[in-house]
């Protein structure tokens, strides 16, 4: 099997060769500069220091070819780029200012290579007039966006060899107002100001299939997943209600969702951190294929034979490999194990692709990464061993 | 013990607007604010606090009744001083160093000053020398918190520092803190969430984990 038949085989719920390996694409599925440094020089490779969306602040390492291929990866990326004016802007900048993105939103230095985001440009909007007045709202038609995507995303097809893992730069409504207003602001919000809450997850929304719209039309067919997503967990429930989600960002979704999949047979990839159990039949009513990152030290996500047995027919998963205790602090044994206990768990009958629970961090020995990779290679070769 | 029951339900569900304009007439006609703090304010926000414990109300509801807790606790605070009513301890709080998250800490900053604590909020990445310079200014507890796993270890030299000093207690909370990980670094309370804190805050000194 290729890798991409590999993934095809495992998102479509049927058995592949071994269980995928997703790992390197993208932000939520990437690794940090720290740990890419570290895995290159034990593997030996030489190649630049590249960020992804060409983006350092946000500091997910762009992973070269040969360092993808020891890490076992089944994907390749195809990923957009903020317009060439907000590049150039933010490489112009002094250095240690804010990044601003061409939202108008930004992080802020607090250290060496530790970006935050806390520049949030409309914290007292409580009205759309307010809205109305903002005038940096992204212009999602600039070419330069999506001006790569299309040779990007034929060379993938052309070699054939690996499934294309397609993401926008957080097309993610939630995580988007969020982003505008301050997150405690917006949350507030959508308890004193609901009806504004909607207009500008709705308006976000609009934009989101703006960009997706220019994205998919230069992929073609030349992709096989889409990511989009929205942090909704926190460590041990949700972050708003389920009646909340339903009322507010449940519509939202689906709307997105239902705009990608007119246009594409791609799967759609749904990232969102934390315990997100109670909504995972929502995610599935509105089309959601694959579901990320499974943070197991979340709740009811730690409970992975009953998200298998409850979930597992309808919806596969990707992720599952803890970030919080087992890839920094255990051992190369302690990953080898919870990396088998995962795939057993997960991977019978397919619907189930190895990856880190969210970024692989600063914190993490590049041994472990390793480790967790190579446990794939060892123990997951179908059929499964108990 | 009289319970003003519109204040209760007005700081559960969040109507800020009905608690000043309540807290405000209470102060108008001369009412026992000590009873009312006591015996209405702090328990509803308290019951606010158990719910989200519960998984009853999530992150909106908990800060919007947390914000209205706050506006009457502004009117309500500089008057109780002058009346001479003294906080239970002065505490000091923030995000440690490398964190700039601050939702989760200045909930238990609101919860702490409405459970009858004075408390010194020292903002977000915060190093050793300002929670030192918290407890020279009276902090009898310090209070650290962190969401991200790879801010945590900013809690060790904090806990490293007050560790031979009985008279200063560090309690530790946040996303992915845990008990253990309190134990390790020699913490002397752990709070599960903002509730929680509060308990392990008056548990540390040597008061009832939940006030009577």
């Amino acid at each position: 099997m290729t890798p991409r038949e590999r993934v095809l085989a495992a998102i479509n719920h049927e058995e592949p060769d071994r269980v995928p390996v997703v790992i390197g694409v993208s932000n939520a599925t990437g690794i940090k500069m720290k740990p890419y440094r570290g895995i290159k020089e034990l593997i030996g490779v030489k190649a630049p220091d590249d960020y992804i969306y060409d983006w350092p602040e946000l500091g997910t390492a762009l992973i070269d070819e040969d360092t993808m291929r020891r890490l076992h990866s089944d994907v390749r990326g195809v990923l957009d780029l903020e317009p060439e004016t907000v590049r150039q802007w933010n490489k112009e900048r002094d250095p240690h200012s804010d990044y601003v993105d061409s939202w108008g939103s930004g992080q802020t230095e607090i250290g060496p290579d530790d970006w935050y985001p806390n520049v949030h440009p409309l914290p007292d909007a409580t009205t759309p007039a307010d809205l109305d007045a903002y005038d940096d709202w992204p212009d999602m038609s600039d070419p330069t966006r999506v001006a790569h995507v299309r040779e990007a995303a034929s060379r993938l097809a052309k070699e054939n060899q690996y499934a294309i893992l397609a993401t926008p730069w957080l097309l993610f409504p939630f995580e988007r107002a969020h982003a505008m207003q301050g997150m405690d602001v917006f949350l507030l919000n959508m308890i004193e100001h609901p009806d504004f809450a909607r207009v500008l997850l709705q308006r976000i929304g609009d934009y989101c299939k703006q960009l997706m719209g220019y994205f998919l039309q230069e992929l073609g067919d030349n992709v096989d997943i889409i990511k989009i997503g929205d942090d909704l967990g926190t460590q041990k429930s949700l972050m708003i209600s389920p009646r909340m989600y339903r009322n507010f960002l449940k519509p939202v979704h689906a709307d997105l969702i239902g705009f990608i999949k007119e246009r594409t047979s791609a799967k759609v990839f749904f990232h969102s951190d934390g315990d997100v159990a109670p909504l995972i039949d929502d995610f599935i009513e509105i089309g959601v294929d694959i579901l990320n990152p499974i943070q197991t030290n979340a709740g009811s996500m730690s409970d992975l034979a009953m998200l298998k047995k409850r979930f597992g027919n309808n919806i596969a998963f990707c992720g599952g490999i803890d970030t919080d205790r087992v890839l920094p602090l255990g051992s190369v044994d302690d990953v080898r194990q919870e990396v088998k206990r995962v795939m057993q768990t997960l991977g019978p009958g397919g619907g189930y692709m190895v990856g880190a629970v969210h970024t692989v961090m600063n914190d993490v020995p590049p041994e472990n990464v390793l480790a967790m990779v190579d446990a794939v290679e060892e123990f997951g070769h179908y059929p499964l061993g108990s | 013990m009289t319970i003003n029951d519109e204040l209760w339900d007005a700081i559960v569900f969040a109507e800020r607007g009905l608690v000043l304009k309540i807290v405000q007439a209470a102060v108008d006609n001369d009412e026992d604010l000590v009873e009312l703090l006591n015996n209405t304010m702090i328990p509803a926000l308290r019951e606010v606090g158990d719910q989200f414990s519960a998984g009853e109300v999530f992150v909106p509801e908990m800060l919007a009744s947390a914000k209205a807790m706050q506006a009457a606790i502004d009117i309500v605070g500089p008057l109780l001083a002058k009346t001479g009513h003294k906080p239970i301890a002065k505490v000091c709080i923030g995000s440690v160093r490398g964190d700039l998250h601050d939702i989760g800490k200045n909930l238990v900053a609101i919860m702490l000053r409405g459970s009858g604590f004075e408390v010194d909020d020292l903002g977000v990445n915060c190093r050793v020398d300002d929670f030192e310079a918290a407890v020279q200014r009276g902090a009898e507890v310090v209070c650290l918190s962190a969401l991200l796993s790879t801010t945590r270890d900013a809690m060790r030299p904090v806990a490293d520092h007050f560790r031979d000093r009985d008279e200063v207690k560090v309690v530790v909370g946040g996303a992915v803190i845990t008990q253990e990980f309190a134990d390790v670094i020699g913490a002397d309370g752990f709070g599960f969430d903002a509730s929680d804190a509060i308990r392990a805050v008056r548990e540390c000194l040597g008061l009832a984990g939940t006030p009577a």
